[in-house]
């Protein structure tokens, strides 16, 4: 649609101001216009003290002043209004772009970035940082550009008028830069807390609004409020902090203009007095100095801009500097099913998940791993879906390493039911269907093999019913036969199943598995279990604790070989007989 | 809940997004702020005057200086220019500290604004129920709760102290113009009459488009924390492009609405440039015809000029700010959409009678979600103290909805609901809360520590010390359950990550509910991702819990309900009591099933 955002990308300046160069026409554009209004702008006030003067020398002719005077003014209006319009369009496109380019480097990242940066600091990038860039491009461009226009053309009309009263009235100016200059490079320490506040602050939000049955459940608003009240309050000092520089800055800023204009009386009166300087000059002085002033506090407003939009800048340069992810293969096959894993380790934060685990799937087969609570298991179905890596080892798949794999084949072929339910608020159908174009047969086959049938029969819209985020009043075993029909849709070769039985009652469960073994012959199934009847008959199970690869067999030898299974298998033997 | 395309509106708690503003006044717009300036009325009415103050002074330097110019310059006695520069530096010195004054109290007044506004919508959330959640995404919550209250922040703390400068900067300099000379004056001030008119006319159109792109920006923010939050989806189905195109979408819709809103808000600053040049070339021309004619004198035009300035330069940044202001107005609205909300989970008053022993009693009850559909019909229910229950059926039956009504994070369409003898809409939050533990089918964990998630909304544990806390875990038998955990009760946890597995998040939330001691425990599909070996260890800790303890246990898993005393069977609609566990494993089978 729009290949700009790439022009950003190639490069990422440090500065806020390098984020305009491929827009440089536009900025040029907007600096013409602004320079055009301004300049104009400088001719108003000669025009007057020339009308003065003539009308002292009885030389005036009122017609003429009229109408250089209606021609200045028309041409300042529609050079500002233009002006107005290109900075719309100017400020917005950098803004979108800006979001595009952070969108598609998020996207291109892994899991664990997302994890690691939190959903919470992306969010606040993508928009509140991206305000703040926003404002600068739309307004800090044209009034720098204008503020400076007038500055130096007021001065040097200034010093053409009079040099040295010029010089005496020109003095406030690097006062006032330096202020400025002292005072800014104090906020922006500030400025980037502010920024953080706010991802403190949609962190809070975000998780009362997660967990607002529990909250409710547990009565713990007051818990979440005094939460809350926590990282406001960090918000309101630091807001209170910026604001005691500016209040003391922009009076201190007015009285030193202020003095400018005390000067002119002083000085320019003693000119006038001594009949150096004409009476036209003098009032010629005051309106310029009238001029000069406000220019000084656009500069001064702008500064603070700046230092905002830089440090929101900052920030999210620290997401478009990330490396980009390491790229899959470009490995393109369609898939056998033969997994293998050979000493795979993996670790987090110095301790193993995964220790040293080697096993074998025949395709077509099933597989079942079972373990307790925090044993591994779903890293290792993690790991063959790439959204984790192994810090040792290998993953081969039908004897090719993982990696060589493109993502596109891979994931097209290995469908992944999550433990955890995951619904988008879309229609049903596009939830069902999220892995892409899906075919009819295909999309018909795995709503009847995850039994939705009869589910879809009961709603109105039937699949085009849209679920809410979260999908907060499905059931959960509802929900977990949408995930699911998800993951059938793609037709997987390799079916991963994460504690889906969990949420799914018996007698449905025995229907879905029969449905798959009819439907589905040809997948290998890695099933991810803790019940064992389900899995008696399966080509192979295997036992994980604590990272480690316990043992592995059929149920029949498990049962004489590890007594850690058969343990598994006598708490849950007392329920067996109804099952 | 589900529901349609285009929802009917019977849900209260989805907040529109569709731009309606109502017809716009000044006085309209003030009005619906001033409940927010409450408690700053003194710091207002301080700056006020310090504004007052400033205007005044600055406003007085041009007079001086005419007056300088006429009496002292023309007629060369330097001598007076010095003295009224003394005069002129003391008011600048004036205007320094009331102006410092001026911004510092208006400042706050924007952060004190900002910061209540925000604590009054999070508060309002927090009160909603949990229907609310279903109707609206979070993104949009987010956005409402700090996006808009930044907009009003904007104008509080930075256009409002301007406005109200301005303002009086601008009345002041009309009433030295028309005073100094009230033809002059009436000449230097009509181009701004013309002004007011013609904002008149645009504001319902600035603010319209202001509307429509804060629902925007809150759609944008709805998307990205949808995809973000699910990011493990997106990336397992290699759906980047989902991401991308969905962003790209709104992202676009955004940047139209954006333009439109940018337009509109920057319409009337040109238009007020221009005003304010057209009033020079006035009071230039007459000017010069009046001195001319000997009603004016020259001293007295170049002042004018300058006040020309002081009241269209404050006039051509109000021009900004009334756009702001159009800004904060809309945003204000969308953050009103909330406050306007109300549970509807009221405590009702009236101490109904203690009429049974039960612990929990339903009569007659029925429940519909929003959408219409009925979920549970009729049902009578009565659950003894110190017993256990097990809900078992297909899913979707019902189940959830039963325990969630007993939780009231619903009220039942029709018929009542006892608990412990009396109406659990008598119950204040608190005592309900302490009485109930529901642990949840979705465990929810917060970032923070294990110590953090096991004490959280647990007002009597937590000043604990940590000695203190052992003591209490391995008293209820739950330190194995912990010590499965790397670093303890000081394990790290982050609530969207996925570190901690499912079945490690049941185990904490089982232990969040077992230390609070409730009368009734339900656990709905707590422990369904928990192995069968350390499922027996919860057993035996929910054994252990004291005798009149009553547990609602619903599950899957036979194993998890095979000692209950009575097994209830629900689905559609319906609840029936099973004779026997082979009762229930037959009606699970076999039952007819209609979900």
């Amino acid at each position: 649609m729009d290949n700009d955002s790439n022009h950003i990308q190639a490069k990422t300046s440090s500065s806020v101001f390098g984020l305009l160069r491929p827009y440089i026409w536009s900025v040029v554009f907007l600096a013409l216009l602004s320079i055009g209004a301004s300049g104009l702008g400088l001719v108003i006030p000669k025009i007057i003290s020339h009308s003065i003067d003539a009308y002292i020398h009885k030389t005036l002719v009122i017609e003429t002043i009229v109408l250089k005077f209606g021609v200045v003014t028309l041409g300042i209006f529609i050079f500002t209004y233009l002006q107005s319009i290109v900075q719309t369009f100017t400020s917005e496109r950098v803004a979108k772009d800006l979001r595009n380019t952070i969108a598609d480097k998020i996207a291109q990242q892994s899991y664990a970035f997302v994890e690691r940066v939190t959903p919470a600091r992306l969010l606040t990038n993508l928009t509140s940082d991206i305000d703040s860039i926003k404002i600068f491009v739309g307004q800090a461009v044209a009034s720098l550009v204008s503020a400076g226009v007038i500055i130096i053309g007021t001065g040097i009309l200034l010093l053409i008028i009079n040099w040295r009263l010029a010089l005496a009235v020109l003095c406030i100016i690097p006062i006032i830069a330096g202020l400025f200059f002292f005072i800014l490079s104090r906020v922006r320490v500030l400025m980037k807390q502010s920024r953080e506040v706010i991802d403190w602050l949609n962190k809070v939000i975000n998780e009362s609004v997660l967990g607002s049955i529990l909250i409710r459940v547990l009565n713990s608003q007051g818990q979440e409020f005094s939460k809350f009240v926590q990282a406001n309050l960090q918000a309101k000092s630091i807001g209170l902090q910026i604001l005691n520089m500016f209040a003391a800055l922009i009076p201190v800023i007015t009285f030193v203009a202020n003095l400018g204009m005390l000067v002119i009386l002083v000085l320019g009166g003693h000119f006038v007095i001594a009949g150096s300087m004409s009476l036209g000059d003098f009032a010629a002085f005051n309106s310029y100095i009238a001029l000069l002033i406000f220019p000084i506090f656009v500069v001064g407003i702008m500064g603070s801009l700046i230092s905002q939009s830089q440090a929101s800048y900052d920030r999210i340069k620290e997401v478009l500097d990330t490396p980009q992810e390491k790229q899959g293969g470009t490995l393109k096959k369609q898939l056998q099913g033969h997994i293998e894993f050979q000493n795979v380790d993996v670790k987090y934060e110095g301790k193993y998940a995964l220790k040293n685990v080697s096993f074998e799937v025949q395709p077509h087969t099933k597989i079942a791993i079972i373990g307790p609570t925090a044993a591994g298991k779903t890293q290792l179905l993690h790991l063959l879906t790439h959204l984790i890596s192994p810090d040792s080892g290998k993953i081969l798949i039908d004897g090719v390493p993982l990696e060589k794999y493109d993502a596109d084949t891979l994931h097209r072929q290995i469908g992944f039911v999550f433990q955890d339910s995951i619904i988008f608020q879309l229609t049903l159908r596009e939830n069902i269907a999220f892995g892409g174009i899906v075919g009819d047969t295909d999309f018909e086959k795995a709503i009847a093999t995850a039994e939705l049938a009869d589910f879809v029969s009961t709603l109105t819209n039937g699949l085009e019913t849209v679920i809410s985020e979260r999908g907060s009043s499905l059931s959960g075993g509802q929900k977990q036969r949408i995930m699911l029909a998800r993951a059938l849709t793609l037709n997987p070769k390799i079916l991963l199943l994460d504690d889906f039985t969990a949420r799914v009652d018996t007698k449905t469960e025995q229907k879905i598995l029969e449905n798959l073994a009819k439907n589905y012959p040809d997948i290998t199934l890695v099933s991810v279990t803790q019940k064992i009847t389900s899995i008696e008959h399966y080509d192979q199970i295997i036992l994980l604790m604590e990272g480690e690869l316990i043992s592995s067999g059929k149920h029949d030898e498990l049962l004489h070989t590890s007594p850690e299974y058969a343990q598994i298998y006598d708490s849950q033997k007392s329920t067996n007989q109804y099952e | 809940m589900i529901h349609k395309k285009a929802p009917i509106n019977m849900n209260n708690y989805s907040l529109s997004n569709t731009a309606q503003p109502k017809k716009t006044t000044l006085w309209r717009s003030v009005k619906k702020f001033l409940p927010l300036l409450k408690k700053q009325q003194k710091r207002m009415i301080i700056a006020t005057g310090a504004a007052f103050v400033t205007s005044g002074l600055n406003l007085l330097a041009p007079v001086l200086i005419g007056h300088t110019v006429d009496t002292y310059i023309q007629k060369g006695e330097y001598y007076g220019v010095l003295v009224y520069a003394a005069i002129i530096l003391g008011l600048f010195l004036g205007a320094l500290v009331s102006n410092y004054f001026q911004t510092l109290l208006m400042g706050r007044v924007g952060q004190n604004v900002l910061f209540s506004v925000r604590n009054e919508v999070f508060t309002k959330i927090q009160e909603l129920p949990v229907a609310f959640f279903n109707e609206n995404k979070t993104g949009d919550l987010i956005s409402r709760i700090n996006n808009d209250t930044d907009k009003l922040n904007q104008f509080f703390s930075q256009s409002l102290v301007q406005f109200a400068a301005n303002i009086i900067t601008i009345l002041g300099a009309v009433v030295f113009v028309l005073w100094i000379d009230w033809e002059m004056g009436l000449i230097a001030i009509a181009p701004a009459a013309l002004l007011l008119l013609f904002t008149r006319i645009l504001s319902p159109w600035i603010k319209r488009k202001n509307v429509t792109n804060l629902a925007n920006v809150g759609s944008m923010s709805a998307e990205v924390s949808e995809s973000i939050d699910n990011f493990k989806v997106v990336v397992a189905f290699n759906r980047r492009d989902y991401f991308r195109e969905k962003f790209r979408e709104v992202n676009d819709a955004n940047y139209k609405s954006a333009i439109g809103a940018g337009i509109a808000n920057n319409t009337l600053t040109p238009t007020y440039g221009l005003a304010s040049n057209i009033a020079s070339l006035l009071v230039i021309s007459f000017g010069l015809v009046f001195v001319s004619l000997g009603d004016f004198t020259l001293g007295l035009l170049i002042s004018y000029l300058v006040y020309i300035t002081k009241i269209y330069d404050p006039l051509r940044q109000m021009a900004a700010l009334w756009s702001n202001f159009q800004i904060a107005f809309a945003s204000w609205d969308r953050i009103d959409a909330i406050l306007q909300l109300d549970s509807d989970l009221i405590r009702q008053g009236g101490e109904s009678e203690d009429s049974t022993n039960n612990i929990l009693e339903f009569t007659n009850v029925s429940f519909s979600y929003p959408s219409g559909k009925e979920v549970l019909h009729n049902i009578n229910l009565a659950f003894e103290h110190g017993k256990k229950y097990a809900l078992v059926g297909p899913t979707g039956g019902g189940k959830t909805t039963t325990a969630s009504l007993i939780a009231r994070l619903y009220d039942p369409s029709s018929g009542n609901i006892l608990l412990d003898g009396k109406d659990i809409r008598t119950y204040s939050d608190d005592e309900r809360t302490k009485k109930i533990g529901f642990i949840l089918q979705e465990p929810f964990l917060f970032t923070g520590t294990l110590r953090e998630n096991i004490l959280y909304g647990n007002v009597e544990y937590a000043e604990l010390k940590t000695e203190e806390l052992q003591n209490i875990i391995s008293e209820h038998g739950l330190g194995a359950l912990l010590e499965r955990f790397k670093d303890g009760l000081d394990t790290e946890i982050t609530a969207t990550g996925s570190k901690l597995s499912l079945g490690q998040k049941q185990l904490i939330a089982f232990v969040r509910a077992i230390i609070r001691r409730p009368e009734l425990i339900i656990l709905d599909e707590a422990t369904a991702n928990i192995d069968t070996v350390t499922e027996k260890l919860l057993e035996d800790i929910l054994k252990k819990l004291p005798s009149e303890t009553t547990l609602v246990v619903i599950a899957h898993r036979l194993s998890t309900i095979e000692n209950a005393d009575e097994i209830y069977f629900v689905n559609a609609g319906q609840i029936i009591r099973a004779g026997s566990m082979q009762d229930a494993v037959n009606m699970l089978l076999h039952g007819k099933r209609k979900s």
